[in-house]
């Protein structure tokens, strides 16, 4: 896997014990087009607090262009941020 | 079980915070691997450097050089901006995580917190502390072991990085006597200076000298070093006061001064004070008291005044403080003057308000780099032209002259 850290537009849910969840998120391409993905398993979950600064970390498997692939997805806490951070 | 002292110190601290914060957003380079640099403004090659990365101190890269001769002696160094907020985060995640270890753990400086703990083995303790550092935080960290302060900072700054010292007084002989004269904590420019002038170039010299002749030289600091140089010190690990009521100096003058010039610089000498040490605090003053004593017959008046907003700005302090002492002063001779800020609160919850002076958060990044500094270098490095040829100090209130500051009390 490589590191990414590419920022993406995402529609997450967050319930009702403060857990956020990724659901599908939205970037535009090497290809300058507009590509919707959606998150179809969680399948790890954890926490950094590297520099002091707050992350959550997903390794996450979609569905991107017919293959199925598994890579980590990351949660800024100070900044509300979304990012592609391995694949 | 025995009472330890540790001394936990990052190592080049703000250049590996900003490492591990660029790594963790996806930077390919580890400023730590390369000749890298936290300093000034790049692109107008102003500022001076704050920190360095190993192989940029290899190519004679030092702390407090300005930009440009930085880039002389080390034309690929990467420079990068410094982000005090990024750092002021990472000091305290790595106090909270110390003080997860012992509730007596005072922070020393921004990089640098000790710790007090009994326990059966301080080694094993110290490699958790750092690991869990590591782990967690990103960054390394030097530790000393001691029983008290002094050794246990000497044991910290011995080889770096990410190493553990002992520095126990049966071992002070073999590991801190043969070290240059300079590398003793509080032994600054000037004292090392008069130091090798009398011959006395290692600590082992110091600590072996006549301590009355280094008070015949030195007073009272002469007296201090040669203690430090033994390995004797009996500071007790304070733990953090965040309820500090307020914070003042004050100085009685070598002169009477009946002369608005002389008394407007001694109250700015004393403001810089203050101001240094509310910022220290990382906190804001909301009022402001001057205080005089006359020359003869004692006596002498005090007046406050709370300003609309909070501040931490020396020279909204010094306007203020100024004014007032106009107001109460009787043009009678003073021999003693007196600033103090009252109604704290920490810097992180400010308000902003339309009342703010213009430009405030550079005002804010230059007093910031002023301190830092003045606490590297001593006072003197850095002054208000009007002080010059005063005769006047121009930070003024109870520290030693030229030496560290802030941090140079255990
Ligand atoms: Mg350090």
């Amino acid at each position: 896997m490589k590191i990414l850290m590419k920022s993406v537009d995402m529609i997450c849910v967050s319930n009702k014990d403060g857990k956020i969840s990724p659901i599908k998120y939205k970037f535009v391409g090497k290809d300058e087009q507009i590509h919707i993905v959606k998150i179809n398993r969680i399948l790890e979950r954890n926490e950094e607090r590297l520099a002091g600064n707050r992350m959550y970390i997903y390794k996450v498997m979609s569905i991107i262009n017919n293959s199925q692939r598994v890579y980590e997805m990351k949660y800024e806490l100070a900044t509300c941020k979304w990012y592609i951070y391995k694949m | 079980m025995k009472k330890y002292i540790f001394h936990i110190d990052a190592n080049s601290a703000y250049l590996s915070w900003q490492a591990v914060y660029d790594l963790q957003h996806g930077n390919a380079i580890d400023l730590r691997n390369i000749s890298a640099a936290i300093g000034g403004d790049k692109s107008k090659r102003k500022g001076i450097i704050l920190a360095k990365s190993l192989k940029a101190k290899q190519a004679g890269v030092k702390t407090g050089q300005p930009l440009f001769e930085a880039l002389k002696v080390c034309p690929e160094l990467t420079i990068v901006s410094p982000n005090y907020q990024l750092y002021m985060k990472c000091s305290d995640e790595m106090t909270a995580i110390i003080q997860t270890f012992s509730k007596k753990v005072e922070r020393f400086s921004v990089d640098e917190c000790f710790m007090e703990l009994s326990c059966e083995n301080p080694i094993v303790i110290a490699y958790q502390i750092k690991e869990y550092i590591h782990k967690t935080l990103g960054f390394t960290v030097n530790i000393g072991i001691s029983t008290n302060k002094l050794l246990a900072k000497m044991g910290s700054e011995l080889e770096k990085p990410d190493k553990i010292h002992t520095m126990f007084k049966e071992e002070i002989m073999e590991k801190m006597w043969p070290l240059p004269v300079n590398e003793l904590f509080m032994v600054g420019r000037a004292t090392y200076k008069k130091l090798t002038k009398y011959g006395i170039n290692t600590i082992g010299q110091l600590a072996n000298s006549d301590i009355d002749f280094l008070n015949q030289i030195m007073k009272s600091h002469g007296r201090l070093i040669w203690h430090y140089a033994n390995g004797l010190d009996s500071s007790p690990v304070k733990k953090d006061n965040r309820k500090i009521k307020g914070i003042g100096n004050s100085t009685t003058t070598p002169f009477d001064v009946d002369d608005i010039r002389y008394a407007s610089l001694f109250i700015l000498s004393l403001t810089e004070m203050v101001a240094i040490r509310l910022r220290a605090n990382n906190m804001m003053c909301h009022v402001v008291h001057v205080s005089y004593h006359r020359a003869s017959k004692g006596g002498g008046q005090g007046r406050q005044r709370k300003l609309i907003t909070p501040t931490d700005q020396t020279n909204t302090i010094y306007q203020t403080a100024l004014e007032l002492f106009k107001e109460i002063w009787d043009e009678g001779p003073v021999r003693h003057f007196g600033v103090r800020v009252t109604m704290l609160n920490t810097a992180n919850i400010y308000q902003r308000s339309i009342f703010d002076e213009k430009n405030l958060e550079k005002k804010r990044r230059l007093n910031q780099n002023i301190d830092l500094l003045r606490v590297k270098y001593g006072s003197q490095t850095i002054k208000r032209a009007s002080f010059i040829a005063s005769g006047i100090n121009n930070v003024n209130g109870g520290v030693h002259d030229n030496y560290p500051m802030m941090t140079s009390l255990l």
